[in-house]
């Protein structure tokens, strides 16, 4: 084994990462919260009296109280759809022995290497009143004006489900591949049909990866900030785009602070019941 | 019948997943009503329209990539190799401590480090916010966990026989780990550094609240410029952006294997 000096060594070596994290993380993240403490006194000014004011404001009155039910509510939404379209793709991608299947999981990843911002971009011309969607929709006759998709909350979940489906894809084509396919051709020979099948031998043993890339995608989308303000207009308010209001345009800094110090908790948590039920650790969606 | 309902949903999954990166393109040609779809007529115009501003823009986003990988990989290499092979006490929670930056938003990151810019100018006189070096302090908090990350995963599969058999050859502790320990590190080294890169290149948080003016990166800049009016030059931009994406993907995957880069598990 090795000897003290050389572990003393080791340590040394780490020393260079953990001064600059330090730096450029610790410290930050201690001004945020330091500042959540204090009031606003004008537009960017913050007053010298230590309170609580803020994190109370933020549990008793009901229109933060409206922010945070509106954030969980869509991270939920998104969730669900990530679920719905998420595991027919994964079934078949963990079980074809298709020669396409190479090619079809590098199509699930390629979006992700492809700008948050240009893929929202994407969306204008298909969502917008003149746009691919409502010109169909226009055309079938099943609508007679033009159904606004984007700009609004549609738009928020169908850019945040676009962002976040490949993460669940990935999580979820891992944990079925893991279930031997022998299962479900016992069920099928004991009589079962395909939908008792699924019910009563997928789901179960897909429950933890179902519930870990829940987690997962549930995080990223509260957490994210960009989509939200590009395909909602800035006209749907969750916490994310209430701290980038507070900071950009109603500069009261201490009342941003305190919410991102809510947001960055909440997110914490959440990523570390998600890493417990086996989602990978990937980056924040933005 | 069953089968071609399974196909339908196959395929509906991936043109959901692929339309807005194809349509960017295509809308990148349309003559008029950028927002209306399929085009009615063709034109190159956006792209002579681009803004010279954007192409100063993609220049601060590569420096301020490049930066921050230098520094993360020569901060972040020797410190995932003390977590990897110390046997130190709080070697464990050292390592959870360098790798937690990845569970905070990067929205918060980003507020954070605008206010850890306030200050600095407070304290000390020094601008950070809307300076390169401020952006490269940000886009650390999330370049060298990717790097500790990415070395670790390949540390794992590390076999130590090798630098003995150095060693017993007659290498110094320091031509071993040139010639040995390091070209073994290498690709956890390499895919860590590409993906730190990439999400540089790309990340607007971060680089919204603490850049602005001469330190303006690319995504921040389409992302102000949408915010004001969306128009055929942001698609003309956009759309230069999904071909260069593209062809770095091809040989990403040809390298690597991008699945490998998403992946990656610790």
């Amino acid at each position: 084994m090795w000897s003290v000096s050389t572990n003393a060594k080791w340590a040394l070596l780490s020393v260079p990462m953990v001064l600059t994290l330090a730096a450029v993380f610790a410290v930050p993240i201690g001004c945020l919260i330091f500042l959540s403490f204090f009031g606003m006194t004008g537009p960017a000014q913050v007053g010298d009296e230590f309170s609580l004011e803020n994190y109370r404001n933020f549990i008793t009155d009901p229109f933060y109280y409206r922010i945070i039910l509106n954030t969980f509510w869509l991270g939920g939404v998104v969730v669900l759809c990530c679920l719905i379209v998420g595991y027919p793709v994964s079934y078949f991608l963990a079980r074809t022995k298709s020669r396409w299947r190479g090619l079809l999981l590098f199509l699930v990843v390629a979006p992700l290497l492809v700008s948050a911002v240009v893929r929202n971009i994407g969306w204008f011309p298909i969502l917008s009143n003149t746009g691919l969607v409502n010109g169909l929709l226009l055309k079938s006759g099943l609508v007679n004006e033009p159904v606004p998709l984007i700009s609004n909350l549609t738009g928020v979940i169908i850019g945040l489900v676009h962002a976040l489906l490949p993460f669940m894809i990935l999580t979820l084509t891992t944990v079925i591949q893991r279930i031997e396919p022998e299962l479900e051709e016992a069920a099928a020979n004991l009589g079962a049909g395909p939908l008792r099948t699924f019910v009563h031998v997928m789901l179960p043993l897909s429950l933890p990866g179902m519930i870990g890339g829940s987690l997962l995608v549930f995080t990223m989308a509260i957490a994210a900030y960009t989509t939200p303000v590009i395909m909602g207009g800035n006209r749907f308010l969750v916490m994310s785009t209430f701290i980038g209001q507070q900071f950009r345009t109603v500069l009261d800094y201490p009342l941003g602070a305190t919410s991102a110090a809510v947001l960055m908790v909440l997110a914490g948590l959440l990523s570390v019941l998600a890493l417990k039920f086996g989602a990978p650790r990937t980056e924040m969606a933005r | 019948m069953k089968r071609i309902f399974a196909t339908g949903v196959l395929v509906s999954a991936f043109v959901f997943l692929l339309a807005p990166i194809v349509v960017v393109v295509i809308s990148s040609f349309n003559a008029v009503g950028v927002l209306s779809f399929p085009p009615r007529s063709f034109t190159t115009r956006w792209y002579s329209q681009i803004d010279p501003t954007y192409y100063r823009a993609l220049i601060v986003s590569l420096e301020v990539a490049a930066i921050t990988v230098l520094v993360a990989v020569l901060t972040g290499v020797p410190g995932a190799l003390a977590l990897a092979r110390g046997r130190f006490p709080g070697r464990d929670v050292l390592n959870a401590i360098c790798l937690s930056p990845l569970m905070v938003p990067a929205l918060v990151m980003g507020v954070a480090a605008f206010q850890f810019s306030l200050v600095i100018w407070d304290h000390f006189r020094l601008t950070l916010g809307g300076t390169i070096a401020g952006l490269v302090v940000g886009h650390l908090t999330f370049a060298i966990p990717f790097v500790v990350r990415a070395v670790l995963a390949g540390h794992t599969r590390f076999d130590h026989s090798v630098e003995e058999a150095a060693q017993n050859l007659g290498a110094g502790p320091w031509r071993t780990f040139i010639h040995v320990t390091l070209p073994i590190l290498r690709p956890g080294i390499v895919s860590g550094a590409i993906f730190a890169f990439l999400i540089s290149l790309d990340e607007v948080p971060i680089a919204l609240f603490m850049g602005g003016g001469d330190a303006t990166t690319l995504p921040v800049k389409i992302f102000t410029a949408m915010e004001i009016s969306f128009g055929g030059d942001i698609l003309a931009v956009a759309s230069v952006i999904v071909i260069v994406s593209v062809v770095l993907m091809l040989a990403l995957d040809r390298v690597i294997g991008i699945e490998r880069l998403f992946a990656t598990r610790h």
